[in-house]
């Protein structure tokens, strides 16, 4: 694990209270006075300064109510979810890697042109218009900056559920400076640079996959394979915005996790599916079906 | 006075002022970074105002001071409304330019109304220097597309390649003033070369223009103009054949260098009977201009009458 597993205790500057920061925190609030702190901890190779922070631009308000309307259109979902109220809202800096490199990628593919034959029926002696492809072997070379490629550092939230509500707006970065995240949460990385350089060049390679798969012409693609080789890559500690809701709707069950974006207010999560639901439009359905070929039969 | 700070060193292209990151590759630009820190330190926030300690607000977009209301600005991202770094002086004087003017609305010919010259009101002359974004940069482009070179039975046949091209002093148009056709109609009439500091301006006493758009809007306006120019040259014997269709390019910029440059024009209103109409002169180039002009409808209505006539005349002739 990437982080050094001391807490730390720092007297409150307001009040003299003593404060004990969680290991992996970069900031923290203290309980008596509510004053927040950022905490500065020299650089490892691991732990390193944060480059970048996406500013919070969302409210608590504005992110409630996202969650609010998202929950409203998930139809499927159990009544009591579509109507709870969350039972914790937390604002918090995650931290990601921002990645980018030249990308140089050989690929070959198969791509089909597509032409219409006439065929005449051996038997009925008919004219038909078929359509037919013709397949042409393609092979070359792309090269492009690839720029904007987020991936989690941190163990708490993987970087699908990170994936479900980007795209971030990078150009709207701010360099990063205590100030920029004083009286959020913000979490220290909690995943290796190396592990999360891997998970970043995965994503960076399917994101060449559907640029070829775009790129190519004609009107089929199959058998594409390529080769990426990526250059000049970097690999930047940004501090992305999250609001976190946890939505319990049954008291047996785990609450579930919904995320919204800090910065665009897009919402992710998994809605669970009322099977209640379910089972009573696909008997209403069945009893519709059944109603009518009965009458079919009658008639 | 350039606004570019530095080169990235991935691609080699100029930054700008206030940029975070390499607009062409997005490599982060590390300048004004803090160093590294040597010991554990804990730091809260004060206003500055009443001592209390500050968090960063999301509806304010800063850090503000829960119990004054103040508000501490951080270094933000701007996207600033930019100003011409250079301008292209006049050539020719005002009054030469008054007289190209009355000479164009003589030389206009006979469809356009006899009292056109001598009734038309000019409104207003301007001297302005409308703004552009130029542009040079080298590009490897990675192309594909369909064309009908090649094929067997289909229509089309696929074909891919990468072909390095140079763009050199490229005019982009930033103008509010002009059309984007009009400018690129001046745009050959000006020698880049003369371009000099605004200060070193004098006569005549122009207005630039204020670049209107702002800095990322034109950067993607630049984009799609390389792209466009690059689509261009590829259907100029890169592609093979004549057709083409599905046409996709992948551009890898490098040593883009952008300047904005305050272009010189004259711009003259002018108003015949009732309605308003524009006449614009190059600076440089007393024979470049354009412009527009009312039409005699008497006259055109008369000449296709008189056409007619003559038409039905022959036939008369032919058929009697």
């Amino acid at each position: 694990m990437a982080a050094n597993p001391d807490h730390l205790e720092v007297r409150c500057e307001s009040c003299g209270a003593t404060l004990r920061i969680e290991p992996l925190m970069r900031t923290s609030r203290c309980p008596y006075c509510d004053s927040p702190a950022v905490v500065d901890r020299p650089a490892t190779e691991d732990r390193p300064d944060p480059v970048f922070v996406i500013p919070f631009t969302v409210d608590r308000a504005a992110a409630a109510a996202a969650i609010r309307s998202w929950l409203h259109n998930r139809r499927m979902a159990p009544t009591a979810l579509r109507r709870a109220r969350p039972e914790q809202v937390t604002g918090v800096y995650l931290p990601g890697y921002l990645y980018s490199a030249t990308a140089d990628s050989m690929y070959s593919a198969v791509v089909g042109e597509a032409y219409t034959a006439t065929r005449v029926d051996p038997r009925s002696k008919k004219v038909r218009r078929v359509r037919r492809i013709e397949y042409h072997d393609v092979r070359g070379d792309h090269a492009c900056h690839l720029k904007d490629v987020v991936v989690t550092a941190s163990t708490g939230i993987p970087n699908d559920e990170i994936e479900a509500v980007e795209p971030f707006d990078l150009e709207a970065v701010l360099r990063y400076s205590p100030a920029a995240v004083a009286g959020w949460v913000s979490e220290e990385p909690s995943l290796g640079a190396d592990e999360c350089l891997a998970t970043a060049r995965d994503e960076a390679r399917a994101r060449i996959d559907g640029r070829l798969r775009r790129f190519l012409p004609g009107d089929t693609l199959r058998s594409l394979k390529h080769h990426v080789r990526f250059t000049a890559e970097s690999l930047d500690l940004v501090l992305l915005p999250l609001w976190v809701f946890a939505i319990r709707h049954r008291p047996d069950r785990e609450p579930i996790r919904l995320l919204v974006n800090g910065q665009t207010g897009a919402v992710a999560g998994e809605a669970p599916v009322s099977w209640a639901k379910v089972a009573a439009i696909a008997a209403v359905v069945l009893a519709t079906i059944g109603a009518g070929a009965l009458l079919g039969w009658l008639l | 006075v350039s606004e570019t700070t530095a080169e990235c060193s991935r691609c080699a292209s100029a930054r700008e002022r206030g940029d975070h990151r390499c607009p062409v590759c997005g490599l982060a630009n590390l300048e004004g970074v803090r160093e590294d820190l040597p010991v554990t330190s804990v730091e809260v926030l004060r206003c500055e105002g009443c001592g209390a300690a500050m968090s960063y607000s999301a509806s304010a977009g800063a850090p503000s001071c829960a119990f004054c209301g103040s508000v501490l600005h951080l270094e933000t991202f701007d996207d600033p409304l930019e100003q011409a770094d250079a301008l292209l002086p006049f050539t020719f004087s005002r009054s030469r330019a008054e007289e190209l003017f009355r000479g164009w609305l003589d030389s206009l010919g006979w469809f356009r109304p006899s009292d056109l010259s001598s009734t038309s009101r000019l409104e207003s002359l301007q001297a302005l220097w409308w703004v552009g974004w130029t542009f040079s940069t080298e590009a490897l482009v990675s192309w594909a597309a369909d064309s009908d070179v090649g094929t067997g039975r289909a229509d089309w046949a696929p074909h891919v390649g990468r072909t390095e091209m140079a763009f050199e002093d490229v005019v982009a148009p930033a103008s509010r003033g002009l059309s984007e056709a009009e400018a690129l109609h001046l745009i050959d009439s000006y020698d880049l070369s003369s371009a000099a500091s605004p200060e070193s301006m004098t006569e005549p006493e122009g207005v630039v223009e204020r670049f209107e758009v702002r800095r990322s809007q034109a950067r993607r306006h630049v984009t799609a103009m390389i792209e466009r120019l690059t689509l261009e040259r590829l259907h100029q014997g890169v592609i093979p054949g004549r057709r083409f269709r599905n046409e996709s390019i992948e551009v890898l910029a490098r040593r883009l260098v952008t300047r904005r440059l305050g272009f010189p024009a004259w711009m003259f209103a002018y108003r015949y009977r009732g309605t308003a109409y524009r006449f614009v002169i190059s600076g440089q180039d007393p024979e470049c201009r354009l412009g527009d002009a009312p039409i005699s409808v008497g006259k055109i209505a008369l000449t296709v009458t008189a056409g007619l006539a003559a038409l039905l005349g022959l036939l008369a002739v032919l058929v009697l």
